[in-house]
C-alpha cells in the first residue's frame, strides 16, 4: 500500500533521539525518494502533508541498526570465496534480504583473516552494495591478517602477516585498487546514489610497519580498529592520536585491565591529565620530561618495553589457541605506573566541566551476548564512555533466528558447536564469533547496564553511523537521511522493518 | 460580553474546544464556505489545541473545510527556529490535524516588504470573508496578539516592537538572553481582531488576573488592550480560578448567574426547536 502523494507519517510513537531519549512524535517520510522529511517545512514550503498516515499504537520507531562487524548470517560466510563470483554475490544479497528480520538495515560484512592472495578479490566482492528490497552492505572490515599471533582467537595462525614495508605491505595484500583515496574508491564503486562507503581494517599497532601503514590508510579514508592486539597503554594511546577510531570488540582478543598497564581498555578513560601533554609533534619529546608515555620510541623502553615482551611470552607460553579462559592469561604486572613530572596548569572550578582532552577517545565495539563479556564488564565501559559504546554481533554464517543448537560446519575442515547464543569451534573452548542477533543485543544491553531502551538503541544506530562518518544517511532519523527504520515493540522486538521508505519485513502475528 | 468560568486550564481548554467544535460542526463547512478561524500561540491556547486534537482524532471534529489565520510572528526569526510561531503551530497544532497546509495562513516576519505582507494578509482575510471565529489569549499586561499596552485599538495587521515587559517574558524561551529575543513582530491589530464576528480569549493563571480584571471590570483603555473587547457584540472570555484572582465577588457571581441562566435558556431553546408545534425560534440571548 504506498500513499497517493508519496509522503508517509509515522503517529502515535516514540522516536530515538541522537541523545538517547525517546520523545513521543511523529515522523514524515518521503517513500518515492526513500529518505526522512523536514515535516515542518513540507507543510509550510511544499504546502503538503503526508496522505497515508501509520499509527503505531506506541510502539518505537527507530533508524535501522547498524552492524558493523558481521562475518556471515544465514549459512553464508563472507569469508569463504570459492571461485565463483556469482554465488559469492548471491550469498551476500541473500544475508542483504534476510538480515532485515532482525532490525539490521546496514552491515560491514567482517572477513578474518584469508590467505593473502584471496583479500583482493574479496574486497572487490565487496564493494558496497545496496538493493531496494534488502539491507544496505556498507562495503567492507578486514579484521586481519595485521594482527598480534598471542590474540589471533579463532584467526589462521599461519596467515597473519607483519607489515613490513608499512602500507606497502597494505596493499600487497589487500590490494592499491582497495585502498585508494576515499572518493576514487567511491567513484569506481557500483553507480549508486548515496556515495556511502565504508571501510575499516582491525589490526595491532603493536605489529611491525602497523602504524605506519595505517596513517597513510586513515588518510585515504579508512577506519583504523585496535584490536587482536597486546598494545601497551603507550601504543595503544599512540593509536588513538595517529587517528584509530575504533576498539574492535572491546575486552576480547586483547590484555585485560590492568590497572598499572591499562592497555588498549584503558583508552576508554584516557585521562585528561596525560592527553594534555599529548600532541603527535611534542610527545617525542616531552617537555615536561614525564617518562610515560612516549611514543615512537616506546619499544625502546625498558620498563613498557618488557612488560610487552613478558605479556607476548605469557600470552606464547600457554600455546594461544588451547588457553582456558583469556581473562587469565596476562598474569605479568607492570611494576609501578609511570612517574609523572608535576604539571602546573589551573584547575577547573566548575562542576561537571570536563577538562578538553587533545585526541578524541575512540569509539569501542561490545558483543553484548552475555558471552564475550559480563554484564558487569559491558555496564563498566558504558558508565566510562557512552558516547563511544557500538554494538556488534560478530556473528558468524550460521546466525539465524531460526536455527537450532548443534554441532554446524564451517570452513577448512572445522566446525562450530553453537549453544544457545555460545559459539565454540568444536573441540576446544575458544569462542569463535557469536549467534546473537543485534536486536538482542540491544535488549541485552538495556538490561545489562541499566539504560533506557532509547539509550541502547543509540549504541546500534547513531554511535556506529557517527563512528563512520555517516551520521547524516544512516543510523539517525534527521531531515535528508536514509528512510531505514525499524519499528520495535516497548521491549525492543522488531515488529517490522523498512529500507529507503520500503517496507521489507513484517513479523507474522503468529510469532 | 460573557465570562465563563472553570476550575483549572484543562477544563478551560476542554470548555472551548468543544465549543469551537460545535460552533465548526454547525457550520457545516465546504471547500466553498469555510470556516474561517483565528488562532493565538502561547501557552495558554495548548490546553484548548490538546483538547481539539483529541476530537479529531475521534473523528468528532475535522479541520479539512477550515482556514485559520494566526495572529502574529516574530520578525526575522527562521521560520524553523524553535521558538517561532511557525514551528509552534505545526508542533502543537497543524501536524496533529487534518488541515491542509494551504489552508493555514501565518505572517511571514522574513518577507522582504514587510508592510506589503501586512496588507496582503488583511487583504487574504478579506478574500475569505472576514473572521467567524478568533481565538486569543492575553499578556500579562492585558494585550491580545502583539498588540502591546498603548497600541490604537482600531489598529490593523503591522509592524509591532515589542514591549519591554514582553521581551523579558519571552526571554525563557531564548536561553534566558534578552538580547536574542526579536525585537519586533508583525500582528493582526485590535481592529482585525474585533472584525471577527466572534471572539473568544483564554486567560488562565494567577499571572493574568489583573489583565483580567482591567480588561472587563474596567473602561476601555489602550493601556489594556482586551478592554476593546467590551465593544464588540459577540464576545467570550474562559477563564480559570486563579485568573479570577483580582476580581471583585460581585463580577464573578454576576457572569456565574449569567452562565446558568444561558444554560437554561439554551435548554429551552432546544425543546422548542424539538417541538414541530412551535415556529421556528430566531436569535439568541447575546
Amino acid at each position: 500500500m504506498s500513499s497517493p502523494n508519496g509522503l508517509i507519517c509515522f503517529t502515535n510513537c516514540l522516536l530515538p533521539t541522537e541523545d538517547g531519549s525517546l520523545v513521543e512524535k511523529d515522523l514524515w517520510i518521503d517513500e518515492r525518494r526513500g529518505v526522512v522529511l523536514d515535516a515542518q517545512k513540507t507543510f509550510f514550503k511544499r504546502r503538503q502533508r503526508p496522505d497515508r498516515v501509520i499509527d503505531l499504537g506506541g510502539n518505537i520507531l527507530s533508524p535501522g541498526y547498524l552492524d558493523i562487524q558481521i562475518n556471515g548470517a544465514y549459512g553464508f560466510d563472507f569469508s569463504v570465496y570459492e571461485g565463483d563470483p556469482e554465488a559469492y554475490r548471491n550469498g551476500i544479497k541473500h544475508v542483504a534480504e534476510k538480515i532485515v528480520e532482525t532490525g539490521v538495515t546496514s552491515l560491514i560484512p567482517t572477513i578474518i583473516t584469508q590467505e593473502k592472495s584471496l583479500y583482493p578479490t574479496l574486497l572487490n566482492l565487496l564493494r558496497p552494495y545496496s538493493s531496494p528490497t534488502s539491507a544496505t552492505m556498507l562495503g567492507w572490515h578486514a579484521e586481519g591478517p595485521f594482527i598480534q599471533m598471542a590474540k589471533r582467537g579463532a584467526h589462521a595462525p599461519q596467515f597473519l602477516l607483519p607489515a613490513t614495508n608499512g602500507f606497502v605491505s597494505f596493499e600487497e595484500v589487500y590490494g592499491p585498487e582497495n585502498l585508494a583515496v576515499q572518493e576514487d574508491w567511491l567513484m569506481a564503486c557500483e553507480p549508486q546514489s548515496d556515495h556511502v562507503g565504508i571501510r575499516i581494517i582491525t589490526a595491532a599497532p603493536e605489529i611491525v610497519g602497523v602504524s605506519a601503514a595505517m596513517e597513510e590508510a586513515t588518510k585515504r579514508g579508512v577506519v583504523f580498529s585496535i584490536g587482536h592486539s597486546i598494545a601497551s597503554t603507550d601504543i595503544a594511546t599512540a593509536a588513538a592520536i595517529g587517528g584509530a577510531r575504533l576498539i574492535t570488540h572491546l575486552f576480547n582478543a586483547m590484555p585485560q585491565l590492568h590497572h598499572r598497564d591499562p592497555s588498549i581498555i584503558g583508552l576508554l578513560g584516557a585521562s585528561p591529565h596525560l592527553s594534555a601533554l599529548l600532541t603527535p609533534t611534542s610527545a617525542p619529546t616531552s617537555p615536561v620530561g614525564t617518562t610515560f608515555p612516549s611514543f615512537g620510541n616506546s619499544h625502546k623502553r625498558v620498563d613498557s618495553g618488557s612488560s610487552l615482551a613478558k605479556r607476548i611470552m605469557a600470552a606464547h607460553g600457554d600455546g594461544g589457541a588451547k588457553a582456558t579462559s583469556e581473562a587469565f592469561d596476562d598474569l605479568v604486572t607492570p611494576p609501578m605506573t609511570p612517574v609523572l613530572a608535576p604539571i602546573d596548569t589551573d584547575l577547573g572550578l566548575k562542576k561537571g566541566e570536563v577538562a578538553k582532552m587533545s585526541f578524541e577517545r575512540p569509539f569501542y565495539e561490545m558483543i553484548v551476548d552475555g558471552i564475550h563479556s559480563h554484564p558487569n564488564s559491558v555496564r563498566l565501559a558504558y558508565s566510562a564512555y557512552p558516547e563511544g559504546c557500538i554494538l556488534i554481533t560478530d556473528a558468524m554464517k550460521i546466525l539465524d533466528p531460526n536455527l537450532k543448537d548443534g554441532i554446524h560446519e564451517w570452513r577448512d575442515g572445522k566446525r562450530f558447536v553453537k549453544e544457545g547464543d555460545k559459539l565454540y569451534l568444536e573441540g576446544t573452548d575458544t569462542l569463535a564469533g557469536s549467534v546473537v542477533t543485534l536486536e538482542k543485543c540491544v535488549r541485552n544491553f538495556s538490561r545489562f547496564t541499566g539504560c533506557s531502551l532509547g539509550e541502547a538503541i543509540k549504541c546500534a544506530t547513531y554511535n556506529p553511523a557517527k563512528c563512520l562518518g555517516i551520521e547524516n544517511k544512516k543510523g539517525t532519523l534527521r531531515p535528508g537521511a536514509d528512510a531505514d527504520l525499524i519499528v520495535l515493540d516497548r521491549k525492543g522486538y522488531v515488529q517490522s522493518t523498512w529500507v529507503k521508505g520500503r517496507e521489507v519485513y513484517m513479523r507474522k502475528p503468529s510469532q | 460580553m460573557r465570562l465563563i468560568i472553570r476550575d483549572d486550564a484543562t477544563s478551560v481548554g476542554e470548555y472551548i474546544g468543544n465549543y469551537i467544535a460545535k460552533r465548526i460542526n454547525d457550520f457545516k463547512p465546504t471547500s466553498d464556505r469555510p470556516f474561517v478561524l483565528g488562532l493565538p500561540t502561547g501557552s495558554s491556547p495548548i490546553p484548548t489545541y490538546k483538547h481539539l486534537i483529541k476530537l479529531v482524532k475521534a473523528g468528532k471534529l475535522s479541520f479539512k473545510h477550515v482556514v485559520t489565520f494566526n495572529m502574529d510572528e516574530y520578525v526575522q526569526l527562521p521560520q524553523d527556529h524553535p521558538e517561532s510561531y511557525h514551528t509552534f503551530m505545526f508542533r502543537e497544532f497543524f501536524s496533529h490535524v487534518d488541515i491542509p497546509p494551504s489552508q493555514v495562513h501565518i505572517l511571514n516576519g522574513n518577507a522582504k516588504d514587510l508592510i506589503g505582507e501586512c496588507r496582503a494578509y488583511e487583504a487574504t482575510i478579506k478574500s475569505f470573508g472576514g473572521i467567524e471565529l478568533f481565538l486569543g489569549g492575553i499578556g500579562e499586561d492585558g494585550h491580545i496578539a502583539f498588540n502591546e499596552p498603548g497600541s490604537s485599538l482600531v489598529s490593523r495587521t503591522r509592524i509591532k516592537t515589542l514591549a519591554y515587559d514582553t521581551i523579558l517574558a519571552n526571554a525563557r524561551f531564548f536561553d534566558g538572553d534578552i538580547a536574542k529575543v526579536p525585537r519586533m513582530a508583525l500582528t493582526v491589530g485590535v481592529g482585525t481582531v474585533l472584525d471577527s464576528r466572534e471572539v473568544v480569549v483564554v486567560v488562565t493563571g494567577q499571572r493574568k488576573a489583573l489583565a483580567l480584571s482591567h480588561a472587563i471590570e474596567h473602561g476601555v483603555n489602550h493601556l489594556w488592550t482586551l478592554s476593546a473587547l467590551q465593544q464588540h457584540p459577540w464576545a467570550l472570555i474562559v477563564a480559570d480560578e486563579d485568573a479570577t484572582a483580582e476580581l471583585k465577588v460581585k463580577t464573578v457571581k454576576y457572569f456565574k448567574s449569567i452562565e446558568r441562566v444561558q444554560e437554561e435558556v439554551e435548554a429551552m431553546h432546544a425543546r422548542l426547536k424539538d417541538d414541530p408545534s412551535e415556529p421556528e425560534q430566531v436569535g439568541s440571548m447575546e
